[in-house]
């Protein structure tokens, strides 16, 4: 029994990794633009689709192809943003929100017409897992946390030290003070908009890179994403990280105790008993 | 002077409307019948329905050249269900409410047919599916369904015999949950215990990126053969990870999800020695043929075959009951199936055989398609195959 829960939690910290790189660029945009943009799932769709054109189609490497979809999905989510959402400001959030999901539909439909509804993979062989004494790891799983590992060290690096980043915090942290500085708060929130959605575009490539993609890829992490952001403190980059992880561990814990078939129930559960001790999520700051 | 009553004006009124609308019932019985096909342009059925619409909307032109059904047009009018009961639903009252078909036809996953099913039969519009769940006609339909798909319990039961003939003792069902999911392993696990095997069963959520755990609690089980119920997407995450795990068994899918798809999208030693077993569809049979023909030259799969049949039979059953209503489909459509007659391969033939005042009993492009009465099909073929060298290759039809 212990080794099936530490091989679930393995397993989890593996799902884990790859929720935790769309969650960050979920929570990155809610914290500057104030409202859950949920094209991200069909921009982790699109990323994935771009980076298997230049990887399969092309032959370009791994990295290169991770490269190109945080590029295309980023600047698919911009055109978005500037041509749709930013229009829809005056609305208010929710009118917002509702504004991406219609997005996602249109994005995800675009993907199906280009690409057809075939299930595609990675110019990638399958290995074996690597056995280390009790737990068993896919050595592509094992590239894969090393990518999202230095992805959002280059994220937190960008954050801390940027100009770019710091005007980020800035704005998130508070608008009008920052426009006071000299920041402009529209070109920040574009910045922000194409590195949320190319960090997704980077999640849903490393999901096509451990299962496989479709046009309905990233749809179906959708819920996920913004179940770890909501429990790390939606805002918070940090949270999103934390709480991609704990989502992923006890979404893979759930499979031993009860049917798999409750996994986004328990997670969701799970989110209701943080926030009622922590309102503001695991890692968010409070409320304003 | 005459004084008119309130009642009196108000029942001239009515006669005068009832008048007004009279051309336009009569206009309805003299333009074009319609007919609807309800098939998954997208989701994860989207790899079949754009092919069977295909299929219907070329029977049709070929009928309307012909001259039509009863001198009158067929118009086919063609809906996405999205592989999902909600939308399949939505779709299915635009049909039925907006276009007013007298039929639908195509409905492929289980869940969608059976959202589907209520508003057709209250409506008096006839359906015709390709889905597989047992629940499904065991409705109460009061025979405004037909499926030409064999049901569950006896693919199910295929399924045991097939395992038991590679040599597995003990085997594992893994699945989504699917309207099917209990039907298919109880009859699966019946004939696996009549020679003295076990089974187990494992249901997982479908939209999971990845599988590990789950393929690690079912190897626990240490199964010699595993059974796989999901679609391609899901199955494709499972194949994988069995294979991570190092899983060296036999592993048995359904023919809709382990397809060329899936096998393409795989490296060959992943999918290497997959079998498949789904029902066949009448190869080498006249419709069959003509089926290959109006794909193109493509090899036709059992759905593609399955709507070619449903278009003729309801165009024939129209004929042989003058009438172009959900009613006169139900009442009329055994009789241009079965119980001998005249032997009819497509709609045109037996459209002369029924203008010659003669019985027509048809056989299709997916069998002899033959109806008990709660709509089930009483024959079917099945087709096993192997995926050898990243290729689907054909073992048996039988």
């Amino acid at each position: 029994m212990l080794q099936a829960v530490l091989q679930a939690i393995v397993n989890g910290i593996v799902s884990g990794t790859l929720l935790a790189i769309p969650a960050l660029g979920f929570s990155a945009m809610f914290a500057v633009l104030r409202f859950p943009n949920f094209a991200i799932g069909a921009l982790a769709t699109i990323g994935a689709y771009a980076a298997w054109v230049v990887n399969v189609q092309w032959g370009w490497s791994i990295p290169l192809s991770l490269a190109v979809a945080f590029v295309v999905a980023g600047a698919v989510g911009v055109g978005v943003e500037f041509a749709a959402l930013e229009r829809l400001g005056s609305g208010g959030a929710l009118v917002k929100a509702i504004g991406s999901l219609a997005m996602a539909m249109v994005l995800e439909n675009v993907v199906r017409f280009i690409f057809g509804n075939d299930v595609q993979a990675y110019n990638l062989p399958l290995a074996r897992d690597m056995v280390f004494g009790p737990v068993r790891i896919g050595p592509e799983d094992l590239t894969n946390l090393a990518f999202a590992v230095a992805i959002m060290a280059a994220i937190w690096a960008f954050m801390s030290f940027s100009t770019l980043g710091r005007c980020m915090r800035a704005v998130a942290d508070n608008a009008d003070l920052a426009r006071l500085k000299g920041v402009n708060p529209r070109l920040i929130a574009l910045v922000t908009v194409a590195v949320g959605c190319g960090l997704a575009g980077i999640g849903g490539t490393l999901i096509g890179l451990s299962t496989s993609i479709d046009p309905l890829v990233g749809g179906r992490i959708l819920l996920s994403v913004f179940a770890a952001a909501v429990l790390g403190g939606l805002g918070s980059i940090a949270g999103a990280v934390a709480g991609a992880f704990v989502i992923g561990i006890v979404e893979e814990l759930t499979v031993l105790a009860i049917s798999p078939a409750y996994r986004l129930a328990v997670g969701f559960v799970v989110i209701l008993i943080v926030l009622t001790f922590r309102p503001s999520g695991l890692l968010g700051s409070k409320a304003s | 002077m005459t004084d008119f009553s309130r009642r009196q004006i108000l029942a001239a009124g009515i006669a005068t409307m009832g008048t007004l609308a009279m051309p336009g019932v009569l206009r309805a019985q003299t333009g074009p019948i319609k007919l609807g096909t309800l098939t998954p342009l997208t989701g994860a059925g989207g790899a079949y329905g754009p092919r069977m619409v295909t299929v219907v909307k070329a029977v049709a032109d070929e009928i309307n050249h012909a001259g039509g059904v009863l001198g009158r047009e067929l118009v086919i009018i063609s809906e996405d269900d999205q592989t999902n009961p909600e939308a399949g639903l939505r779709a299915a009252r635009k049909l039925i409410d907006v276009d007013q078909v007298s039929a639908i036809m195509g409905t492929w996953a289980s869940s969608v047919t059976t959202a589907v099913a209520p508003v057709c039969w209250q409506s008096g519009v006839f359906l015709a599916t390709v889905s597989g769940a047992d629940s499904i006609t065991l409705l109460p339909h009061q025979g405004f369904l037909i499926r030409t798909q064999p049901n569950t319990t006896l693919q199910g039961r295929k399924f045991g015999e097939f395992a038991l003939s590679v040599g597995a003792r003990h085997v594992a069902f893994v699945t989504p949950q699917t309207p099917f999911t209990d039907s298919q392993y109880e009859s699966m696990s019946k004939a696996i215990a009549a020679a003295g095997g076990t089974t187990s069963k494992l249901v997982y959520d479908d939209k999971k990126t990845t599988l590990r755990t789950e393929v690690d609690q079912v190897l626990r089980g240490k199964p010699d053969a595993i059974v796989m119920g999901g679609y391609t997407t899901d199955t494709a995450v499972l194949v994988r990870d069995l294979y991570r795990a190092d899983y060296k068994g036999s592993l048995l899918g359904f023919g809709y999800a382990v397809n060329k798809q899936l096998v393409d999208a795989l490296p060959p030693d992943v999918s290497e020695g997959i079998y498949t077993i789904s029902p066949s569809a009448a190869e080498g049979s006249t419709g069959f043929k003509r089926v290959t023909e109006l794909l193109g030259g493509q090899s036709p799969d059992t759905y593609s075959c399955q709507i070619y049949d449903h278009i003729n039979l309801i165009v024939m059953a129209m004929a042989a009951g003058k009438g172009t209503t959900g009613t006169v489909i139900k009442d009329y459509i055994r009789s241009v199936a079965q119980d001998g007659g005249e032997r009819a391969e497509s709609a045109l033939q037996g459209l002369k055989i029924i203008s010659a005042g003669r019985k027509v009993d048809y056989n299709g492009a997916s069998g002899p398609c033959d109806f008990n009465e709660v709509g089930d099909i009483t024959d079917a073929k099945f087709r096993y195959e192997q995926v050898k060298g990243g290729a689907i290759k054909l073992l048996k039809i039988a």
